[in-house]
This record gives C-alpha cells, structure tokens and sequence, in this order.
C-alpha cells in the first residue's frame, strides 16, 4: 500500500503550541459551562465512588489492572507479534501505521480499493486524535458519527470535551438549538425526543452503510481480537451492516489474555460513567465466517503508534500508556469541572490530557499544560490502572527546568532568589525589604489589596494579611 | 506494508532496549480470584441474574418450558410486535415457536431466511443465548450462521430464551469459556436494553439497539 502524502489542507484540532492561559481564563468565567460542567461531572464522579464499592476490594482490583497493563507494555513486542498473528489466522489484516498522517492514508487506500463510500463511524479518541472523519469526508466520503454526542458535536462543528462524554459542555437547551438548526425542526429540548429524532436519521444511515469505522478499548493478543464498550448499539451496527470494517487502534491498547478482560470491564464500566457493565460489550476481530448472513466481509486492524513509542521508551512515563480512557480523572478533577475540556487545546484533556499531551506532542508545544493541575491527587486516586498522575506532572514541570523552557525571566527571578538564600545576611537584608514594602501597601487596613507585576494575579480575587512588624527571626532572637 | 509493520515493531523493540525477539514468553500477572471476583456460588444463579437484569431495566420472566409458547405469543402481542424474526437453533426449533407464532397471527420467520436490509423492517428478535452471566445480568451471544448479529440489535424488541444450562455466575468464567471455546467471528454481550445519557445525563432508552430487552428463564 502506498504512503504518499495525505490531504494537507486538514485543520487538525491542535495546531502547535496552544494559549492554555486564556483559554482556561475564558472558560473560567462562563458561568453557563461551569453550572452545566460541574453538575454532569460531579455526578459521574459520585456514580464511580458507589459502584467501585461494590468490588470486594477495589484497591487491590486497580493494583492488579495497573500490573496487568504494566507487564504487557514492558512486554510489548511479544505481544503485538502474537495479536497479530491471531488476527490473521482469522482472516483480518493488520496494518502499522507511525503516525497520523501515515495511519489516514492507510484508511483511505482501503476505503478506495474496497469502493466503499458510506462511513458510519463510532465515537472513539484515536480517530480525534489523527482527525480522521475529516480526512474521509475530504476524499469524498459520506461520513456520520453514530454515537449520539459525537454526532451532535459533528453538526454543530464542535470540539468533543470530555474522553467519555463528548457533549458534557452543552446544556439540552443548546442542543435543542443545533437539532433544530440542522434539521429545521421546530425547537424541542425534551432529551428523549432529541434522542428519537436522532435514531430516525442515523438508523436509515446504518442501514445503507457499506463501511464501519470503528475504535477499541482492548486489543487481546491470544484471541486475536478487539473488545469495545458501549450503550447505544450504534457500535454494534458498525460491525454488523457495513461490507468492510476498519478497526483503528493504538499500540498500547493490548492485554495478554481473556481473562485480563473480565478485570478490565468490571473496572473500566465502573470508573467511566458508573455502570456495574456497558450495555453493550463488542468482541470481533475477523471477517464473518461461511454462511453468516451479517458482519463484515473484510476486517482491518490498523494500530497507530503515532509518538506512543516515545513515551514508551522513558520507563518513567511509560506507565501512563497504562490509560484506558475512562475519564475518571477528568470528573475528579477539582481544575476539570471548572475550566472544561477546551481548555486544554488538545483532544485529551483533564489531568490525563495534561501529562500525555506534552508527551505525545511536544512539551515545548504545550508547557501550560504540567501546570493546570492543583497535584491535590483526587486523579491518581480515581485512576482504575494507578497512573500516578500527580507525580509526572511534577516530574514534567522539572522537565521544563531542565530544558530551559520556562523563559529568560523565570529562570532571572529563581536565579536571584537563590543566589539571596546563599547568606544569613543577604537573606535578611530581603525579607526586610520585602516585609517594608508590604507594610507600606498595607498602611491603611493591615491588609495587602493589591501587588504589582506577577503578584497582581494573585491579589485579583484575595487579599493578604500585611506581615508582622518583627519577622520570625527578630523574635526568636528577642526570646533568648 | 511490509517496510511499515517492521518500521513500528523495531520502534517498540528499541524502546524497550531489545535487539530481538525474547526467546521465552513473558509471565503475565496471576489474576487473585478473591479482589476480582464478585460470584463465586453456582445456586440461585437464575435468581440473581433476574436481579441484576432488572436493575439494568431487563423484564424477566421465569416461565415453565410448557407455557413458552403462549407466554411468547402473549407478551409479542403486549408489546405491538407483528414481524417477528427468530434464531435458527435447536430449542426453537423443537418448540415450533415459528409455526406457533404464525398461527397467532404473527409474521414470524427465521432469520436465516431473510436479508440483512429486511431485518430493519421487522418488530421484535427472539433468540437463544450461549450464556447468561448472573453478576451482571448480561446475556451472551456467540455470533455463527444459526445466529446473526442483527436479530438482537435490529429489531425494537428483543426477545431472549434462557435455559438453566446458560448461567454461569461470575465475567470470570465467561472469559474461561470464550479462552477455551474461541471467540469464532464475534461476541456481544448484552446487558439491558440501548441508552445514552448524552444530552445532560438524562437516561433515554432505545436508541440505536432495542428498547426493550425482554428474558424467558426457563425453569
């Protein structure tokens, strides 16, 4: 199959480096999207807490999820040589693609060759990552996104916000608004009946589909297949209607065996949307078999490696390819619920999105991103594989240290700072002078309304009681 | 292809600091039975999955193999259904719940007579299942010429047959079963009837699977 170049015209959703500042500030202050954000995600969260309680332990079961992941990334020629082996003892074609570009075209050859032209596709992040409804409709394809808040995102030109909810920033009354603009139907913001009036259209769309487009939550190397979760069945008519089916999936999606599976559901359902199972549970990996009336005749694998052997490399962060993209840590997250998932500029977002982000493309492209965390811990908490979240954020802030990107003046100022800690003497001479200033801003009411420079966002939503008149040091030696 | 899949696959060995292929196969971590496990009795499995599938908004009936038929028939007719389309297997066969149904008044005909754009015309799906996972309520399908894909998620009702032999109590020993008996060319597990809770978490059934899921426990 050939490489040449891919449509270059693709507005991709992130486009080198990206202003997390404003956009975080900008999202901050939309009270609407906080209101609606932060009812939806606490709500998720509060689902996980209950349902993961009903594990006979639940620590021990993330412990275990987390090795199991571990073991087989540390392992993960092996078992890549023996899913793909399996797959095509099926009958199904497995393809390597090495990056975004790379795995779009790989998909369009098939798609050509096949002479297939109508896409349904189903919701998955790997595909937003390498923008691929875009690229099909580019080559003239007519594609639809099946799951219902993608397919709402794909009308209204948005953004997806959230890794499992991709719609959790709209309040009904805003879909109703986008239903009735794309369809010019009257208004109607009653969920079910947005719900029906969706399953009316898409259903004639599965019906003449000749081409299913789907994700995976699991590849298992013995059975040679793909697992995926879902609650719509719109999955299920992807891999039942369509005359081709191509799976797109990362390298770090793997587990060994079956039964790794059973751990995998009970936890991910759970930790996702709060749910003892999905309704759904898809396990395929071929084409049909001789005398099946459905599912596909063709089956493609493609895995996408796309900068995950980079993080695979570094065995600090190889951990966090362990993820499988249950969004706990973004409904736990005290930053998430307030700021949203467009903020981070990236499709994954949250605390997850912050650390794999920079991983995946560049630290120097979003060095924001480490800092939009609080490192209160409630994501490696919620984590159902134990990525320690925090510390790598931590770790990637000493990253940006290291490699000179946080800037000429910060670097000045901490400079200065130690070089003021290096003597008794310098170290008192500028705390004095810092404790006189500050006495001097808080002349009035002993309290410190407004600082200049760097300091002044601090002061914007709090004031800082002035320091004593005798430092710490001046009364200690009065004491003695 | 070939220069591609070699390109990546060197990538992940490099990453790993390996020059080739390991010679043994790796260990994978024990899965300790006693966190992973929610079930670990075989008595009282219909009654529990009955439980769990009614949380799951799963009607379940238990009924005796004598009064299937019209329980059938009975409830089809309660729900709206007129085209009916049923699985090839040996239960509904010896039942004769096609003819049966026919002789109600259904349009009723076995799946493998009819093409995979008629299906989307057809009211309800009545099917077998390979297992049915007390834990979590979910039935099982394994998807073979007898038993397509389409029956259980095309039709606005489906209808699914379980006999005792089905249970099994824990997702564990589903995953046993499917490592030893393969997994052929697809498995669904279904466990309540199609829901998104897209639009600001309003729970809204039906979407684009069936509405209603209804079980026959045979007893």
């Amino acid at each position: 199959m050939s490489t040449s170049s891919a449509p270059t015209s693709l507005p991709l959703p992130v486009i080198g480096s990206f202003d997390f500042d404003s956009a975080s500030t900008a999202a901050s202050h939309d009270e609407k999207l906080k209101r609606t954000l932060n009812t939806a995600v606490l709500r998720q969260d509060g689902g996980r807490k209950i349902r993961l309680a009903e594990l006979p332990n639940s620590d021990a079961l993330r412990t275990l999820a987390g090795q199991i992941k571990q073991h087989t990334l540390d392992n993960l020629d092996y078992y890549l040589d023996k899913l793909v082996a399996n797959v095509e003892k099926k009958g199904g074609h497995v393809y390597f693609a090495s990056d975004a570009a790379h795995a779009r075209q790989i998909i369009l050859d098939i798609a050509s060759q096949t002479r297939v032209s109508r896409v349904i596709k189903s919701k998955s992040m790997v595909s937003e990552e390498i923008n691929l409804a875009h690229a099909l409709e580019l080559a003239g394809m007519d594609v639809v996104e099946t799951d219902l808040g993608e397919f709402i995102v794909q009308i209204s030109h948005d953004r997806p916000s959230h890794i499992v909810g991709p719609i959790v920033h709209l309040n009904k009354a805003q879909v109703a608004k986008i239903f009735s603009d794309y369809f010019g139907t009257p208004i109607n913001d009653d969920p079910k009946a947005l719900t029906m009036q969706a399953r009316d259209y898409l259903r004639d769309k599965f019906r003449k589909a000749d081409f299913g487009m789907t994700g995976g939550n699991f590849l298992v190397a013995e059975a040679g297949v793909v697992a995926s979760v879902e609650n719509e069945g719109n999955q299920r008519q992807s891999v039942t209607t369509p005359r081709v089916l191509v799976s797109l999936v990362g390298i770090e999606k793997l587990i060994p065996r079956m039964a790794d599976l059973a751990v995998m559901i009970k936890l991910l359902s759970r930790s996702a949307t709060g749910q003892p199972i999905t309704i759904y549970n898809n396990i395929y990996g071929g084409p049909r078999s001789p005398g099946e009336t459905d599912g596909p005749e063709e089956f493609h694998l493609v895995l996408i490696d796309n900068g995950r052997t980079e993080i695979l490399q570094s065995e600090e962060y190889r951990e966090t390819l362990r993820c499988i993209r249950c969004g706990a840590c973004l409904n736990a997250c005290p930053i998430y619920r307030k700021i949203g998932g467009h903020a981070y500029g990236s499709v994954y977002s949250g605390p997850i999105g912050a650390l794999i982000t920079p991983l995946f493309q560049g630290l120097a492209n979003y060095k924001d991103l480490p800092q939009a965390s609080s490192l209160c811990g409630a994501c490696y908490e919620a984590c159902p594989v134990k990525i320690n979240i925090p510390k790598h954020l931590v770790n990637l802030r000493r990253d940006i240290v290291n490699t000179h990107l946080n800037g000429v003046f910060e670097r000045m100022i901490y400079r200065l700072w130690a070089w003021s800690m290096t003597s008794p003497m310098m170290y008192a001479i500028v705390v004095r002078m810092q404790k006189m200033e500050l006495r001097r801003r808080a002349m009035y009411t002993g309290w410190v309304r407004k600082l200049p420079f760097f300091g002044s966002g601090w002061t914007q939503v709090r004031d800082m009681p002035a320091p004593a008149r005798r430092t710490f040091h001046q009364q200690w030696r009065g004491k003695k | 292809m070939a220069q591609d899949t070699t390109h990546v696959m060197d990538k992940v060995r490099r990453s790993l600091k390996r020059d080739q292929p390991l010679a043994a196969a790796p260990v994978p971590p024990v899965i300790d039975e006693h966190i992973a496990r929610l079930v670990s009795s075989d008595i009282g499995l219909p009654e529990l999955f009955a439980r769990q599938a009614a949380h799951l908004k799963m009607q379940v009936e238990m009924i005796r193999i004598d009064d299937l038929a019209d329980g059938l028939a009975t409830y089809l007719k309660g729900v709206g259904s007129k085209r009916v389309m049923l699985t090839d297997l040996p239960l509904i066969r010896s039942l004769s719940l096609t003819d049966h149904l026919t002789s109600q008044g259904f349009d009723a005909k076995y799946a493998s007579q009819i093409k995979l754009d008629e299906a989307y015309d057809f009211d309800a799906g009545v099917t077998e299942v390979d297992y049915a996972v007390a834990e979590s309520g979910t039935l099982v399908i394994r998807h073979r010429p007898e038993h397509n894909r389409a029956i259980s998620l095309v039709p606005f009702v489906h209808v699914a047959i379980l006999q005792p032999k089905n249970f099994l109590p824990d997702l564990i020993d589903l995953m046993d079963r499917l490592t030893k008996e393969g997994t052929g060319s697809g498995v669904t597990l279904i466990s309540g009837p199609s829901k998104t809770a897209d639009i600001e978490l309003n729970v809204v059934t039906g979407v684009h699977g069936p509405n209603i899921v209804k079980a026959f426990i045979l007893s």
